[in-house]
């Protein structure tokens, strides 16, 4: 038996690669933008060669963004219509539930422990996340670069409405990545320093056994399956 | 270079003679300041209302010094004739390489340095001085805004200051004496911006530069945001902010700050309210009463439709009763951030607790 299994396939390693660089180089040309008073941010603009500059690679990363969102959920609905999609990644009673075991268990207050399937109810919580606000981020990006023709069809009002939305929820998005993700993914005793299965898509069946148990037992089982057929 | 003698008039001469001799008295018998010393003896020659110079130019100069307005002037007796003009100590005077009486002043521009030695070195960033450096004599020297021997104190009364400047720049004074706050400045009133207000006097920037466009919203912020004169129009003191606080405003300000590339595309507070031939907010004539306000987006904004202008909140703080939308996104977000990431933190700390315990 293999020591590892393949938790990702190559499509999904790539889109973390692409959505992680686009969302870095988008930070770096936004947060200068939002807080513009701010003695670094300058110095960011003038690092990078002026506002001018700035604006064109934000503007170039949030485009590739959106080609992003727009490949992901159109791959997602050709899976669902050919009949190949996964729905592990749909919330369930059971998040609700593992969350409070999970709790309840930090907290000292029981010993069980919630037992996961493919992606628990953090890593469920951080993809809408990321999918939702991405979708908000693409939204008010697109009205804020077209102000002339989104005010042709919508009040004026939108366009600072955009601007703020776009200008919190890029915030938020910023913190709870290098809170939260940065943690998972990095700082957290379990995989600390570095959690390598989104680049090579493998994962030790040590691990799976502590963090995915449902899952493994299930690929076990097919695998039990194929051996018996 | 035609050479041109200062000879002094015949007349002049003998009096000068005479004023030498009567110089040397006073000095030892009335033991006279070394300022009215000297002047004596200058007045023994320039004294005299029908000394004259002919230059090389055809022009004939008067050498002719009014003694009441040296009194009158803040030099008075502390300053001696020979410290603005030196090199006239010897007589007859040594000659002067000029042709014409603005070359003659422009021999002595530098000689209010020795003393004013901080304003002369702030008028070297001038608008005025790259042009006199370059051999432009119809910029202004200091005594072409100061005076010369009727120097008195700047800014007395402040209005005359706009009126120094209109003596050169008459056509922007025309349109500026009518604006908002020309009308204010024809009616006396101190609260209102003369010319270096804005342009400020001595270091005086190109005003067409990207660094000066730039630097507009902090120039009209000096007023626009001083309570206690605002108050006074009913004016609001939010102007700045709120303009900052736009995408105008933040691309201003980092714009400004920038080492290189810098650009002045950006909309200052002058592009939409007017520089010189600025109104009142209000009124028909306004550029940004409603009414107006599109035809001045669509200056750089050329497409822009009827919505387009609502976009921006007329240097409104956004609240429930102005802008909600946008008063409650923000709202929104200062409950939700909190909320989200402290509650991830506090997860985190759960865990990392929990790791503790249970080793």
């Amino acid at each position: 038996m293999k020591a590892y299994v393949v938790r990702f396939s190559k499509q999904q390693r790539t889109e973390h690669v692409l959505v992680m660089s686009t969302f870095l180089v988008l930070a770096v040309t936004g947060f200068p933008q939002k807080f513009f008073e701010a003695g670094w941010s300058q110095a960011v603009v003038n690092g990078i060669g002026g506002l001018d500059r700035v604006r064109w690679l934000h503007r170039a990363a949030g485009v590739l963004f959106s080609l992003l969102c727009g490949f992901h959920i159109a791959s997602a609905i050709f899976s669902v219509l050919l009949g190949k999609a996964s729905f592990a990644l749909i919330p369930s009673k059971k998040d609700f539930s593992d969350a409070i075991t999970t709790l309840r268990y930090y907290l000292g207050l029981s010993n069980d422990q919630a037992r996961f399937d493919r992606y628990d109810y953090r890593q469920k919580f951080e993809y809408w996340g990321l999918v939702l606000g991405g979708l908000l981020m693409v939204a008010t990006g697109y009205v804020l670069l077209a102000p002339i023709l989104v005010t042709k069809l919508f009040p004026g009002e939108v366009i600072p409405a955009a601007k703020v939305a776009h200008s919190n929820e890029g915030l938020m998005a910023f913190l709870v990545v290098i809170t939260w993700h940065i943690y998972n993914a990095h700082l957290n005793p379990d995989v600390f320093p570095f959690d390598t299965a989104i680049f090579t898509g493998k994962v030790s069946r040590h691990r799976m056994e502590h963090e995915h148990p449902l899952e493994l037992d299930r690929l076990d089982a097919t695998k039990g399956d194929k051996k018996g057929e | 270079m035609v050479q041109t003698r200062i000879s002094i008039h015949r007349t002049g001469l003998a009096l000068m003679g005479a004023a030498f001799l009567a110089a040397a008295f006073s000095s030892s018998l009335l033991s006279a300041g070394p300022v009215e010393e000297e002047r004596d003896t200058c007045l023994g020659c320039h004294g005299d209302q029908t000394a004259s110079k002919d230059l090389p130019d055809g022009t004939k100069v008067s050498l002719f010094v009014d003694v009441s307005q040296l009194d009158k002037s803040v030099h008075g007796t502390r300053v001696k004739c020979s410290d603005c003009h030196p090199g006239t100590e010897e007589v007859p005077h040594p000659e002067r390489p000029v042709k014409t009486f603005r070359e003659y002043q422009a021999s002595f521009r530098e000689a209010c340095r020795r003393c004013h030695f901080d304003n002369y070195t702030k008028t070297l960033d001038s608008v005025h001085y790259a042009q006199i450096a370059k051999g432009d004599f119809r910029a202004p020297f200091c005594v072409d805004c100061h005076g010369s021997h009727a120097i008195t104190r700047p800014a007395q009364p402040k209005p005359d200051i706009s009126k120094t400047c209109a003596r050169c720049h008459e056509k922007i004074f025309e349109v500026y004496k009518k604006s908002v706050h020309g009308k204010a400045f024809v009616a006396h009133n101190p609260d209102v911006p003369v010319c270096t207000d804005c342009h400020k006097s001595h270091d005086i920037a190109n005003p067409h530069s990207a660094a000066y466009r730039l630097r507009t919203p902090q120039i009209c912020g000096s007023c626009h945001t001083n309570k206690a004169v605002m108050a006074k129009y009913n004016l609001s003191t939010d102007v700045l902010s709120t303009y900052l606080a736009d995408f105008h405003g933040m691309s201003a300000s980092l714009e400004k700050g920038q080492t290189k590339n810098q650009r002045a595309v950006v909309a200052v507070c002058v592009d939409c309210h007017g520089v010189h031939d600025i109104t009142t907010v209000k009124g028909e004539g306004s550029r940004v009463v409603k009414a107006n306000l599109l035809r001045t987006c669509q200056q750089c904004h050329k497409d822009a439709s009827e919505n387009f202008p609502a976009a921006w909140l007329s240097h409104y703080e956004p609240s429930w009763k102005r802008a909600p939308l946008i008063y409650g996104i923000t709202l929104f977000y200062k409950v939700l951030i909190p909320f989200i990431i402290g509650g991830l933190v506090l997860q985190i700390l759960l865990h990392l607790w929990r790791v503790v315990v249970n080793r």
